[in-house]
């Protein structure tokens, strides 16, 4: 009787020592996966900032040939007589 | 909430509601996601507490996997949907600056070329106001002469190398009178009061008149266009201190008594002078190197000519050449 229930307390600890290792398995592919979606939200910040930034320059150049261009429009708007020739 | 509920159709034509729709869209990805944080957490607190108080921690544990893993699976949908999204929209803002730099560009361009053509325009009508002054090539001035220009303005010879203008107008007025008067010839027997000058002599003077225009434009390109380079002793006279005085004619004092002729007899007169002297030349060669000093003569007696007009003297060294 006493080595039957031995052996049944080895079964037991043999399942649960699987299971357990299931689990820590199970928890790995989970963590590994969160850090893929945390590597991919990195690089996916770093492109949209670098993204942004050049969009903001392009911006600002444009903003400046605008400012440009209507201080040129207003000058020759306030010179009528340049275009009555 | 069926199709036809919803404020925006899927076949908004215009692009105002096109982009409103992806916007309110995008806004609510990032709300799901925003959720989806609060959505795990109570999630992972209810599956602790069952863990805990249920007696069947093993269905527990299999669900908590199961929801776990779809909730990963729906975070990544999330995240892809969003990224999606945010590119989509970047790359949408960056061709509308293309665009816009494209048209900037257009309108600089046509300011450019609205710059330039007012330019040209500008300098066009500058030039148009400048007359620039256009002589014949024929038409050479003693030195001191001027003459009206096309602008109004006085312009005057230089080139010649009389200077004084005195010494030119005597000069001019002594030929003058030997050629167009014809003064009778004296001949080497005869006193020199006496005026009968042989026909030869004056054919001789009067080539130059009769002479055909073709002729005359041929001489005028000639390197004897310039008729004093020949009388170095008129040249040389230029040396005396009748030099020193100024070139520029005096205004009191005319140069021509008769003024509106000026401009016409001026440039012509010289060169008929040249005419009579080449062919003078020409003839008297001989003499002239055997008597230098005739010429000297010649042009003291011209010079001279302006305190008496019926100085006979010029005739007779005339008669002598």
């Amino acid at each position: 009787m006493a080595r039957a229930g031995g052996i049944t307390n080895a079964v037991n600890v043999g399942i649960a020592v699987q299971a357990d290792w299931e689990n820590r398995e199970f928890i790995s592919h989970i963590s590994l996966n969160v850090r893929r979606l945390f590597d991919f939200l990195v690089q996916f910040e770093a492109t949209t900032k670098s993204k942004l930034a050049a969009l903001n320059e392009k911006l600002d150049i444009l903003e400046r040939r605008l400012e440009l261009l209507e201080v040129q429009v207003s000058t020759a708007s306030a010179n009528p007589s340049l275009f009555n020739t | 909430m069926t199709a036809s509920s919803l404020p925006i159709s899927p076949e908004a034509s215009n692009y105002d509601e096109v982009s409103m729709q992806q916007s309110l869209m995008f806004s609510d990805s990032l709300k799901d996601l925003k959720n989806l944080r609060g959505q795990l957490y109570s999630a992972a607190e209810y599956f602790e507490l069952s863990y805990t108080n249920d007696d069947q921690k093993q269905i527990v544990v299999e669900t908590l996997k199961d929801y776990a893993v779809k909730a990963i699976v729906n975070t990544v949908d999330h995240l892809g949907s969003v990224t999606y999204k945010v590119n989509n929209l970047l790359d949408e803002k960056a061709d509308e600056i293309s665009r816009t730099e494209l048209r900037i560009s257009c309108i600089e361009q046509r300011i450019r070329t609205c710059l330039q053509y007012i330019d040209h325009e500008g300098s066009s009508q500058q030039s148009l106001i400048i007359n620039t002054p256009k002589f014949h090539k024929r038409y050479i001035l003693p030195v001191g002469e001027t003459m009206r220009g096309s602008d109004g303005t006085k312009l005057k010879y230089q080139g010649s190398f009389i200077d004084n203008v005195d010494d030119w107008y005597q000069f001019r007025k002594a030929v003058r009178a030997t050629i167009k008067e014809t003064p009778p010839p004296v001949s080497k027997g005869r006193p020199p009061g006496q005026s009968a000058r042989p026909p030869q002599r004056s054919a001789t003077f009067s080539f130059t008149s009769t002479m055909p225009k073709k002729d005359l434009d041929k001489r005028t390109v000639s390197p004897h266009r310039f008729p004093l380079l020949r009388s170095g002793s008129v040249t040389n006279r230029s040396v005396t201190p009748m030099a020193s005085r100024p070139t520029t004619p005096n205004t009191s004092r005319p140069t021509n008594p008769s003024p509106s002729l000026a401009g016409r007899r001026y440039p012509s007169e010289p060169k008929k002078s040249a005419s009579m002297r080449f062919h003078a030349e020409g003839e008297n060669a001989k003499d002239a190197e055997q008597n230098p000093s005739k010429s000297k003569r010649l042009l003291k007696a011209l010079l001279s000519r302006r305190k008496s007009r019926k100085d006979e003297t010029l005739y007779r060294y005339l008669d002598e050449y």
